[in-house]
């Protein structure tokens, strides 16, 4: 009897190997993978490299009030603030960040920063290649985190805010 | 007056009589909120925070307008109470802007604290607000309407402490709004009182707009660096490309002499230590030009030619000018690198008062000056001379304040209607330069002209019969006239004196012996066996004065000019080629018009960026400590030591470091390491700290306890930073300098010297100087 | 700025009813604005300067009461009440009708400079309401009729 006990026991442990053969593979093909993610897959809520947002009208919501810097645990983020001027305005407020850094040699990605900003200005991205050989290339500046602005007004832009607005007016 | 008990949730509660109930309840510890009231100011009533439950009243009542009485039931913590003030935030935040983020005053704003504390978490309020654009009202003062809260303090901090009334509520109940008495804008002393009282952000300052947070800056405590009154200032720094950058000066921990108070140069003009144009490079001139080199160079250099100048020609060819605002330590070394390094006694710097005279006069009376605190708790003031309102601002705050509050007695006598006469219970103006003719008069002298002879009288017989009267006078007052007015102060009962100087230091230099004939605390050469026997042999022969040095070096006599912080030249109208045949090196901060002239400029930090101590116009000396930082500068101290060294002098000798003994008790590792802070507070407070380096202040300051007269204070007080009273002491009340060596600068609220030059905020308030000319009386 | 006798008997005598000059101001106030037919900034700088008060205290109060103006008004100020009594009594209609009739809204003036209108609070008259107040005389138990045959009147003065 025990050897048939035996024998159904390893068919039952062997069934389960069996069986996973035919269900689909669950390793990710990162990074020889398709797509601009090159197959690695996020959890919509997933922490990555910051992204500074900007309005609707492409200016930036950051105001500079600090509170993210306040509320960095491992007090990664370096703001300088500065006053829009009516020539030149950055924020849609009075205030805005004319330097904004963040040092991902210290981030620690918990999502504090996110969570203090009153003007929904910093979001977690979804980028996470942030490995270098060079410690200094882990400080981001402003530049580097800002999100592109809406395609109406990117420099690159295929139409310009005014072809927009002609397109709209035409009939239909 | 008689105590009254109340209870208040059940403590019992014992208060003088008139006491007010909010401030009743602080003694035991009860917080009750309050936006209107401000101690200090009269009573408002308008926030309605404050609202308490008191036995047998029928509604709530306002604490900060209720006076306590006998057997007052008080309930600061109920329903009603909690739900009365949570409408009250309700109401202020139905048109106040939730723009916290951006708003200065966040992180530091009564407003937000309340909510947080006592508001509710929403609002029942869902109507748009009402905004309104911001107005700027001077160069330094914006207005943010939707902002407001209606409060008031501004209104009557202005009105009632400063006396310059220049805010005003217009339109009544809801609608009401501040108003500048301009129309649009202010003609003001530009203090910025009312920034400062302002519990939200409605009244931001025009210097510190936008660029920080309150919590992002390092608070640094120190000592404000224009007039003579010392004021402390706390002033907020942030990194910066070139160190640390001053951001914003206020005194909200209300610490110091001035308590809150600061004036416009004290708020706002420290921004001469930002300028792009600071030295930051020692210059040297090398064919007739001055070309940048080196900090090794360029001692090197001074240390060679001094060393030389001093063995070929000796001495007395050379000469030293001091500084009105370098530290005690700095003026006191340099003192005594003069006369123990270069030996001379040609070592003298600008006067603006006659302290010499006043300490002759004072002799054997240590405690006959009064400090700058009890100016505001004198029975009564008689000031003789100056204008403290434009050049004396503390003074002329603590004088008003002191009569608005104590009902103190003010006897103001001026050859100008100057704006304190409105405080005074008595105002005699006499004609322009008779005020030495009334230090006579009161010592007992007659009139000469017969025209006040009755005035003057009455006011002496008034005099004669205070107690505790405190006595300022200016720079009017000089040689023999001090002590007339020393013989004077001796027959009113409980009498002290304030001699009053233009700069954060005169009296630090004057005390330190920044004298061709004096040494530290007003020691006469001849008298010098303390200090002889510490430094080794000194030059007998009084030296040359400041004027005698300029006269030395047109006649091709002076070799070598040491100029620290000062500007002869400029101040002098000298003509700049006085100095073409002496070797001229200059210390400062920007290239002055001496500096422009030297053969060797080296670059200093200026007073908001090293440390040490100042001593005021009263003799209350104050820590001084680093707040800014600009890579590059030196302080005067470590630039004195490493001339001294190049010169082949130990510099052992000339700062006393090394001493002293350290005992680690554990404190300094594991668990116990916070002691560590407190235990070398303790070791420096004993003097015990060892001094690692001989560009250590407290080495020096150690010397000043041990030597000068008078400035032996508590140090423990003074690190905490506490104001301390020095006393004129010991000191030999021989030698007195010439009066006509005495050269106020009569500077303004605007104006401090060569720092206030530099200053873009002073520069800018300027236009506001023509004051409209206040009625004689001020409401009361 | 000059006075007239008149005002300045009344001024003088005025100062001697209180202990301390400020008290006199809204009287004074009062008074020019009946001389001058509004507080135009001449008049505040001279009441001011009698009264040892800056400016700006003699605008905080002017702007507090709103009977105060700074702003010159027409030669007669309609002002018609519609407090609580009067508008039982039918002073909104009453008030409508005041606007349509001079094309005006609250506190404007005719181009002519003859007639202002204004919407004020209780003038006292409530036993007699609907009540306006042309300048100092009361106008009782309005219809829009008597309103209309009130204001012809004082066109015709006009």
């Amino acid at each position: 009897m025990s050897v048939i006990k035996d024998i159904s026991e390893v068919a039952k442990g062997m069934g389960i190997t069996f069986m996973e053969m035919f269900q689909p593979t669950v390793v990710e093909n990162y990074p020889d993978g398709p797509g601009i993610f090159k197959g690695a897959k996020f959890q919509e809520r997933f922490r990555g490299m910051h992204v500074l947002q900007r309005d609707e009208n492409g200016l930036e919501k950051c105001v500079a009030c600090f509170l993210c810097a306040a509320a960095c645990p491992s007090n990664c983020i370096y703001i300088e603030a500065a006053e829009n001027t009516a020539e030149k305005r950055v924020s849609g407020a009075e205030r805005y960040a004319e330097v904004y850094n963040i040092d991902y040699n210290r981030c620690i990605f918990c999502g504090y920063c996110v969570e203090a900003c009153p003007t929904d200005a910093i979001t977690h991205g979804h980028g996470f290649e942030v490995a270098t050989f060079n410690v200094g290339a882990l400080v981001y500046r402003k530049e580097q985190l800002l999100a592109i602005k809406p395609a109406q007004m990117g420099d690159n832009a295929v139409f310009n805010k005014q072809e927009m607005e002609t397109q709209r007016v035409l009939p239909g | 007056m008689p105590d009254v008990n109340i209870t208040v949730d059940g403590k019992k509660v014992t208060a003088p009589a008139g006491t007010l109930l909010i401030e009743a309840c602080k003694t035991v510890g009860i917080e009750v909120p309050a936006f209107c009231y401000y101690p200090g100011l009269s009573l408002q009533g308008a926030c309605r925070m404050c609202l308490v439950k008191v036995e047998k009243m029928p509604k709530l009542q306002t604490a900060c307008t209720t006076v306590i009485s006998e057997g007052m039931a008080v309930t600061t913590d109920h329903e009603e109470i909690h739900q009365a003030r949570k409408s009250m935030v309700e109401l202020l935040l139905g048109n106040h802007p939730l723009d916290c983020p951006v708003c200065d005053a966040g992180g530091e704003c009564e407003l937000q604290d309340m909510t947080f504390s006592y508001g509710a978490s929403e609002s029942k309020y869902t109507e748009a607000k009402n905004h309104k654009e911001e107005q700027q009202w001077s160069p330094v003062v914006f207005f943010d309407r939707p902002r407001c809260i209606l409060c008031y303090r501004c209104v009557r901090v202005c009105d009632e402490a400063m006396d310059v009334a220049a805010l005003g509520i217009q339109n009544r109940g809801s609608g009401s709004v501040i108003a500048p008495n301009m129309g649009d804008h202010l003609d003001c002393e530009e203090c910025g009182m009312c920034i400062d009282i302002c519990p939200v952000g409605a009244l931001t300052s025009g210097a510190y707009r936008y660029k920080t947070r309150p919590w992002e800056m390092n608070h640094v405590a120190t000592a404000c660096t224009h007039c003579g009154d010392g004021c402390k200032t706390t002033l907020g720094v942030r990194r910066s490309e070139t160190g640390m950058e001053i951001v914003r000066g206020d005194n909200r921990d209300k610490s110091g002499p001035n308590g809150d108070f600061l004036c416009v140069k004290g708020r706002y003009a420290f921004d001469f230590a930002n300028r792009t144009d600071r030295l930051t490079q020692p210059l040297v001139r090398r064919n007739g030009k001055l070309v940048p080199v080196t900090w090794d160079e360029a001692l090197t250099y001074v240390g060679q030619k001094l060393a030389e100048i001093r063995s070929q020609s000796g001495g007395a060819s050379m000469g030293v000018i001091g500084s009105n605002r370098t530290t005690n330590e700095e003026n006191y070394l340099l003192q005594k690198f003069a006369r123990v390094v270069l030996q001379t006694n040609n070592i003298d710097h600008q006067r603006t008062a006659d302290f010499a005279a006043f300490a002759a006069a004072l002799a054997g009376r240590p405690d006959a000056t009064a400090s700058a605190r009890e100016v505001f708790d004198a029975p009564a003031i008689l000031l003789i001379g100056n204008d403290p309102t434009e050049q004396h601002p503390l003074l002329a705050y603590q004088i008003r304040n002191n009569v608005r509050l104590h009902k103190a007695r003010l006897y103001v006598v001026n050859s100008e209607s100057v704006k304190l006469r409105r405080q005074a219970t008595l105002f005699s103006q006499i004609p322009s330069g008779s005020e030495a003719a009334f230090a006579a008069f009161l010592a007992g002298g007659d009139v000469a002209n017969g025209a006040n002879r009755d005035e003057w009288n009455a006011l002496r017989d008034q005099l004669r019969k205070e107690t505790g009267l405190v006595i300022a006078f200016g720079s009017e007052l000089r040689g023999a006239s001090i002590a007339s007015l020393n013989k004077f102060a001796l027959s009113v009962q409980g009498a002290k004196l304030i001699c009053l100087a233009d700069y954060a230091n005169s009296r630090g230099a004057a005390d330190m012996g920044v004298y061709p004939d004096l040494l530290p605390g007003y020691v006469p050469l001849i008298q010098g066996s303390k200090f002889k026997a510490e430094w080794g042999t000194l030059p007998d022969a009084a030296g040359l004065t400041l004027p005698g040095m300029v006269d030395a070096a047109k006649s091709c006599k002076l070799k070598a000019l040491l100029v620290v912080g000062a500007n002869p030249v400029f101040r002098m109208k000298l003509d700049p080629a006085t100095f073409a045949n002496s070797f001229l090196v200059v210390q400062d901060l920007f290239l002055s018009e001496t500096a422009a002239v030297a053969d060797v400029v080296l670059p200093a930090a200026s007073a908001y960026e090293k440390s040490g101590t100042f001593t005021n116009t009263y003799g209350d000396v104050q820590l001084v400590k680093q707040a800014g930082e600009i890579t590059g500068t030196k302080s005067d101290f470590e630039i004195i030591v490493r001339i001294a060294e190049r010169m082949g002098y130990d510099v052992a000798k000339l700062v006393p470091f090394g001493s002293g003994s350290r005992a680690d008790m554990g404190q300094s590792r594991g668990a116990q390491s916070g002691e560590a802070d407190r235990h070398a507070v303790w070791l420096e407070a004993q003097g015990l700290e060892l001094k690692m380096n001989p560009f250590d202040p407290t080495a020096v300051f150690d010397e000043i306890q041990r030597l000068v007269p008078g400035y032996q204070v508590s140090r423990l007080n003074l690190m905490a930073g506490n104001d301390q009273h020095t006393r004129l002491d010991q000191n030999g009340g021989g030698a007195v300098g010439d009066p006509a060596l005495i050269q106020p600068a009569n500077d303004g609220l605007f104006s401090s010297g060569s720092t206030g030059r530099y200053s873009k905020t002073l520069n800018t308030v300027m236009e506001n100087r023509n004051r409209v000319e206040m009625p004689k009386v001020a409401a009361d | 700025m000059t006075f007239s006798p008149e005002f300045e008997q009344r001024f003088t005598e005025m100062l001697t009813h209180y202990p301390s000059k400020r008290s006199v101001l809204v009287p004074t106030l009062l008074y020019a604005q009946d001389e001058v037919g509004y507080l135009s900034d001449e008049a505040i700088t001279e009441i001011a300067q009698r009264l040892q008060l800056t400016e700006l205290d003699v605008r905080n109060v002017i702007s507090y009461y709103s009977m105060l103006t700074t702003k010159p008004r027409g030669k007669y100020n309609v002002q018609v009440c519609t407090n609580i009594a009067c508008i039982l009594r039918g002073a909104d209609d009453l008030w409508e009708h005041c606007q349509k009739k001079f094309g005006l809204r609250h506190k404007q003036t005719t181009p002519d400079g003859q007639f202002s209108i204004e919407e004020v609070e209780c003038i006292g008259a409530c036993s007699w309401a609907p009540a306006m107040q042309v300048n100092y005389d009361f106008h009782e138990n309005l219809t829009k009729d008597k309103f209309d045959t009130i204001l012809d009147g004082y066109k015709k003065k006009a």
